[in-house]
């Protein structure tokens, strides 16, 4: 220890502040004059200060240097914070990066191993060529470092690099690193690096054979599994999920070992094992199924008492689940009922999964899921009234029997009698009703009775596809409507407003009742169809319609394109078709199972996006080489400016032409993508509703077209009963 | 993973943000409150998941802040993610007390190292306050002394990553004690007419453990996992008292009151619909021999939780009665009771009524608590410091409604529904000390630390308190 008068006047000059004055404002010469200032204590400040107007938005990148010259430092948090500047603008000063290599590499000796990770961690997120030229030693160095905290960082790095410089990262051979890696004895490490596998595989599917790396180490998973933190962990369960098992003995054995993670208190842990179980079970023997499956639903339901986000997230994924194993939560349809603090996105959701979940030959329970309903189609929420509606309906029809889709009917008129702004949902839900049971005109009368008291449709009904039921129902039921020619007059005068489905509905329906409607009125229709709009399909039904009845035998004609009986509908729960029921299986927890696309084919397009990385890693290497050798020939002048901006210039050309080259790969890759997975965007939906319309045949696609969920394949029911007519 | 982690103001406008992969453009966040805002305009559903441009953002909202992770790969774990984004909220919190916009500017240099150490390259690292606190020290508020100390210190603990990587060794405690507290949340959805539609129990059993050493801990409660419960409708159940069985224990016991009727009653077991646990329980241990030992964190946290959904009837009742004259006033008749046995007392009864946003002018008639018109809320709120179980209390009020309503309808004759006027149910919030619904009761907590041997107290409280969901609704 120091004498006490040395202690004190240290004491003096690191605290007492006597020129510490920087200022809030943030300007760069007051930051400049106190990152060199004599004073630590100053110099600290402004470097706070100047990673606050970093936070800020402010372009603090001429201080580069200046900020450059604290990195030798005893201080860990000052250091931390150099560190985050030089990550933050290395590429604006790359030439100057050569001055923090030595720290770096010193650092990365450091007898800390917080400083080791520190200076490894930030090493390799640095995209300077030069920088990475030096990273061999310290990455090495590190990933065999004794201390686990070190190794598990090391092991991410290899990820980095390969991202930074493939080339690079596979001439150092550290992936082979990475794989031994996983036999290393911290569960953590072992984590880590298969997390860095998993991404390095996802750049370049060839740089590691992943699969049989998986299939050799599902041992050390296994028993990582119970000694590690939660992510660790989610990382370990995700891979295990990659994994098919050999034969039903390890799918059982497999399922046996993560079962007692469906109890950790972090979801995504009970995602993730989930996940596994799923995977495993179609292999394993029948007998402990149930078993399996009741831990399976209490755990889907523990998830509904998480935060909204990790809800959401549950309830699409039960969405999926539940098509694969119908019968896994029926006895748990009240921890789906909607609670009034939910968001109104979980709502939504929770709607969805209460219909569908509902056991339809259980009176009771349908019965309790109908008041429930019909509380919330009484909310305030508009798109939840609406959801709730369409629900009612829904559940009627899965019920099917007539007495209870009556009830459904009275409820659905109660509400049409409360407000106005639910009248398009009830008219859809109605008429979805009444196609369900095609011969009772009971019903029909009912309906139509409270429609015929609107004095005008066409503006108490908003939505299009609400007006093509509407009219779809005028011609179905004329003798049920008073004034009958006065409300299709209505539509008529607004055709050219009108929206497609509805045009098509009334062109529809006008030639169906036009032996009992007054000859000027299908004279009228028809010419406005074939003349005033842009609709294709609109145009060639209405040509056909003339043409056929401009034929010498068109009543009859006409009568077999029109009154054909309607084929009842039996769902009109929208249904994934079994390969993307598969692949979504595979896929949970993850972002495309919230969008129910399936991720597995745009594998393909990543590698691409690699190519194209690696084409500008070549000509960064390329200026790195010129780099180097002006740099020896200027002996050690480090600010060759002319250099500079060549590197910089190159670089951002490059970084232009990747990005234009991957939103062209984006676009390719979309088309395949839909056409493998059978995704039925509305468009081609709404089209396959309208060919039905022009068949004359009746249509569930009027009510579903439009307003679905693009990405599921409800379209193919709808083509189904396209065959079904013929 | 995640490519870059914002922390956004209400606006959505970054103010601090960490990118831990190069793969998104730096204008990447510009565009989320620009999505934000178009979504807004269209309707109110905004979900958590937001895709723009190959980009996925996946955002969390924390006050007035969001907190936002992009993506780029459909492929990764947005479930990871969602609780990554909470834990973070939680670690901060931990670090800052209240994490909002203010104390997100004022401490950057924290949340900085913090970002740098809770994920690295989008994966999730660590994120146990308990081992962050020692080696990410709040040492930005103390500038001066930050200096010298650092020499020697920060470095991560050992135990980091240990299979203990929640516990670091060598802490001592003058005086060993366990408190064990058992939280019983109830949710409860009820009809005007006193009909329960649905009803759980998410029961949380807290410890704040200021044990010496690596200690080892044994919970027992009663009959492994299987939990007894009176089904009655008294709800006459004895709360329970903590015993422990070890030798190096002693019994303590909390006043808690214990019915002697309750032993005559029916005993039916139920078993317990999902038992969540704090990652230092043993999990195959508990899956295996339904044992729960661990080696507890130090300090506070939730070692487990678990839920029941059986119908229970409610604690507290209110038969509230609305009636809406429109145009001119509403009448609200409220009658509460506390249908708990008479020696048990409900605290901070509150009882929140929704009324019309345009009312005015209340006037209030009541015998018990307080009663106020929150304007900000819609609704009145009635609040009752201290309700001894049986009694039953009532008050009334009336609101003037505007003469003139805007979208008033000439031809209609069917009054709106009180839902439709009163928007949301009415919410009531309560806590029972020493009182457990379930029924659970902790039979013993051994305390093991096999180096040391030294004495340590357990102490168990229970308490029954309404969840986020304890509703009545009006129609």
């Amino acid at each position: 220890m120091p004498p006490l008068d040395k202690r004190i006047k240290k004491f003096l000059k690191d605290s007492i502040r006597i020129a510490p004055k920087i200022s809030g404002k943030g300007e760069l010469s007051e930051l400049r004059t106190g990152l060199v200032s004599q004073y630590p204590q100053t110099r600290k400040d402004a470097i706070k200060k100047t990673i606050q107007q970093m936070t800020l938005g402010k372009d603090v990148s001429s201080l580069f240097p200046d900020v450059l010259k604290n990195i030798a430092t005893i201080d860990v948090e000052q250091k931390k914070l150099v560190y985050l500047y030089v990550m933050n603008y290395a590429e604006t000063h790359p030439e100057l990066c050569i001055l923090a290599v030595n720290t770096f590499i010193t650092d990365a000796q450091d007898p800390n191993p917080l400083i080791r990770c520190m200076a490894i961690r930030t090493m390799s997120m640095i995209r300077v060529d030069k920088i990475l030229e030096y990273i061999e030693t310290p990455l090495r160095r590190t990933l065999h470092d004794d201390n686990a905290y070190v190794r598990k960082t090391a092991v991410i790095c290899v990820a980095k690099l390969f991202q930074l410089n493939k080339d690079l990262c596979v001439e150092l051979g550290v992936v082979e690193d990475l794989v031994n890696a996983l036999d290393d004895s911290n569960p953590l490490v072992i984590a880590n690096a298969t997390a860095a596998l998993i991404e390095i595989h996802n750049m370049d599917m060839d740089a590691v054979d992943l699969s049989s790396l998986i299939q050799s180490h599902v041992s050390q998973f296994l028993l990582a599994l119970n000694e590690c933190t939660e992510w660790a962990r989610i990382i370990i369960l995700g891979t295990l999920s990659e994994y098919s098992a050999k034969d039903s003995l390890e799918a059982q054995d497999i399922i046996d070992r993560v079962t007692a993670h469906l109890q950790h208190v972090n979801p995504a842990v009970v995602l993730a094992t989930i996940k596994v179980i799923v995977r495993n079970l179609p292999q394993i023997e029948y007998s402990s199924n149930s078993l399996i499956m009741k831990r399976l639903s209490s755990a889907f339901v523990s998830l509904m008492s998480t935060p909204p986000e990790m809800q959401y997230v549950a309830l699409k994924n039960i969405r999926i689940i539940l098509e694969k194993y119908p019968e896994l939560l029926t006895k748990e349809l009240r921890i789906f009922y909607v609670k009034f603090n939910d968001p109104l996105y979980v709502k939504l959701e929770k709607i969805d999964i209460l219909v569908r979940l509902v056991d339809p030959s259980n009176l009771k329970q349908c019965t309790l899921l109908l008041t429930e309903l019909k509380e919330y189609a009484m909310e305030y929420e508009p798109e939840f009234v609406s959801r709730a509606i369409q629900a009612l309906s829904q559940l009627g029809i899965k019920y099917a029997q007539e007495s209870f889709v009556s009830k459904v009917l009275d409820i659905l008129l109660e509400l049409l009698e409360r407000q106005d702004t639910i009248k398009d949902d009830c008219c859809i839900s109605l008429c979805d009703l009444l196609r369900h049971c095609p011969g009772n005109d009971k019903m029909a009368k009912q309906v139509c009775a409270v429609f015929n008291t609107w004095s005008n449709p066409e503006v108490l009904l908003q939505s299009d596809i609400a007006k093509c039921n509407y009219v779809w129902l005028l011609g179905q039921h004329p003798n049920n409507f008073s004034d009958l020619e006065s409300k299709i007059n209505i539509f008529i005068e607004n055709f050219v407003q009108e929206e497609a489905l509805t045009q098509m509905s009334l062109l529809m329906t006008i030639v169906r009742l036009h032996a009992t409607l007054t000859g000027s009125m299908l004279q009228s229709v028809l010419e406005l169809a074939t003349q005033q709009t842009h609709e294709l399909d609109v145009r060639d039904m209405a040509m056909m319609y003339w043409r056929c009845l401009s034929m010498p035998n068109n009543e009859s004609l006409v009568n077999d394109l029109c009154q054909n009986k309607l084929p009842m509908i039996s769902n009109t729960l929208e249904k994934f078709s079994p390969e993307v029921l598969e692949k979504l299986l595979m896929e949970l927890g993850t972002i495309s199972s919230i969008y129910f696309k399936p991720d597995s084919n745009r594998r393909k397009g990543k590698k691409y996006v690699q190519n194209i990385v690696k084409g500008k890693h070549i000509e960064e290497l390329e200026s790195m080489a010129k780099n180097e050798i002006s740099s020896k020939a200027n002996d050690d002048v480090l600010l060759d400016f002319d250099e500079r901006d060549d590197v910089t210039n190159t670089n951002a050309g490059m970084l232009n032409t990747s990005t234009t080259l991957g939103d062209l790969d984006d676009l390719f890759d979309f088309g395949p993508s839909e056409d493998a997975t059978q995704i039925n965007t509305n468009d081609t939906k709404a089209v396959q509703g309208l060919k039905e319309l022009k068949l004359g045949g009746d249509s569930n696609g009027i009510s579903s077209g439009g307003k679905n969920n693009p990405d599921v394949s409800g379209g193919n029911i709808v083509s189904q009963d396209l065959l079904d007519l013929f | 993973m995640a490519s870059a982690v914002y922390f956004c103001d209400h606006n959505g406008k970054p103010l601090l943000s960490r990118r831990y992969r190069d793969d998104i453009p730096l204008s990447a966040i510009d565009k989320f409150p620009i999505l934000l805002s178009d979504l807004e305009e269209q309707s109110n559903l905004i979900p958590p998941c937001l895709n723009h441009n190959g980009l996925e953002y996946l955002f969390i909202q924390h006050n007035d802040l969001y907190v936002v992770a992009i993506v780029t790969s459909l492929s990764a774990n947005a479930a990871a993610i969602f609780t990554f984004l909470h834990k973070l909220v939680e670690v901060l919190s931990d670090y800052l007390k209240t994490v909002e916009e203010e104390s997100i500017r004022d401490n950057f240099v924290i949340i900085y190292e913090l970002l740098d150490e809770v994920m690295d390259y989008g994966i999730p690292q660590i994120t146990e306050t308990k081992m962050l606190k020692q080696y990410i020290t709040q040492k930005s508020f103390k500038l001066v002394k930050s200096a010298k100390k650092k020499r020697n210190a920060t470095r991560p603990p050992v135990a980091l990553t240990n299979s203990v990587s929640w516990r670091p060794e060598g802490i001592t405690h003058k005086k060993n004690e366990a408190f064990l507290d058992i939280v019983e949340s109830i949710n409860m959805l009820m009809t005007q007419k006193g009909q329960v539609l649905r009803s759980e129990i998410i029961g949380d059993v807290k410890v704040n453990s200021k044990l010496s050493g690596m200690p080892d801990l044994k919970l027992g409660i009663n009959d492994k996992g299987i939990f007894s419960k009176y089904l009655d409708d008294d709800t006459n159940i004895p709360s329970a008292s903590a015993t422990t069985s070890d030798n190096n224990t002693e019994t303590d016991k909390k006043p808690s009151i214990t019915s002697s009727s309750a032993t005559n009653k029916k005993k039916v077991n139920i078993e317990l619909e999902d038992l969540k646990f704090h990652q230092c329980v043993r999990l195959s241990k508990f899956e295996n021999e339904k044992i729960i030992t661990f080696i507890p964190p130090d300090g506070k946290f939730d070692l487990m939780n678990y839920r029941l959904s059986t119908t229970i009837k409610p604690l507290i009742w209110c038969d509230v009665n609305v009636q809406v004259h429109s145009n001119s006033r509403i009448e609200i008749h409220c009658k509460a009771k506390a249908q708990i046995k008479r020696k048990s007392t409900a605290t901070n009864v509150e009882i929140l009524i929704p009324v019309p946003d345009d009312a005015d002018t209340p006037t209030f008639k009541y015998s018990h608590g307080s009663l106020k018109y929150v304007p900000e809320k819609s609704a009145i709120l009635w609040k009752i410091r201290s309700f001894p179980g049986g009694k039953e209390y009532s008050m009334s009020a009336e609101l003037g409604l505007p003469s003139i309503s805007n979208n008033e309808d000439g031809n209609r004759t069917i009054p709106k529904s009180n839902a439709e006027i009163l928007k949301g149910p009415v919410q009531i919030k309560f806590q029972i000390p020493y009182f457990t619904t379930s029924g659970i009761q902790v039979r013993y907590l051994k305390i093991n630390e096999p180096k040391l041997q030294y004495k340590s107290y357990p102490w168990v409280r229970y308490i029954t308190q309404s969840g986020d969901d304890y509703t009545i609704r009006l129609t």
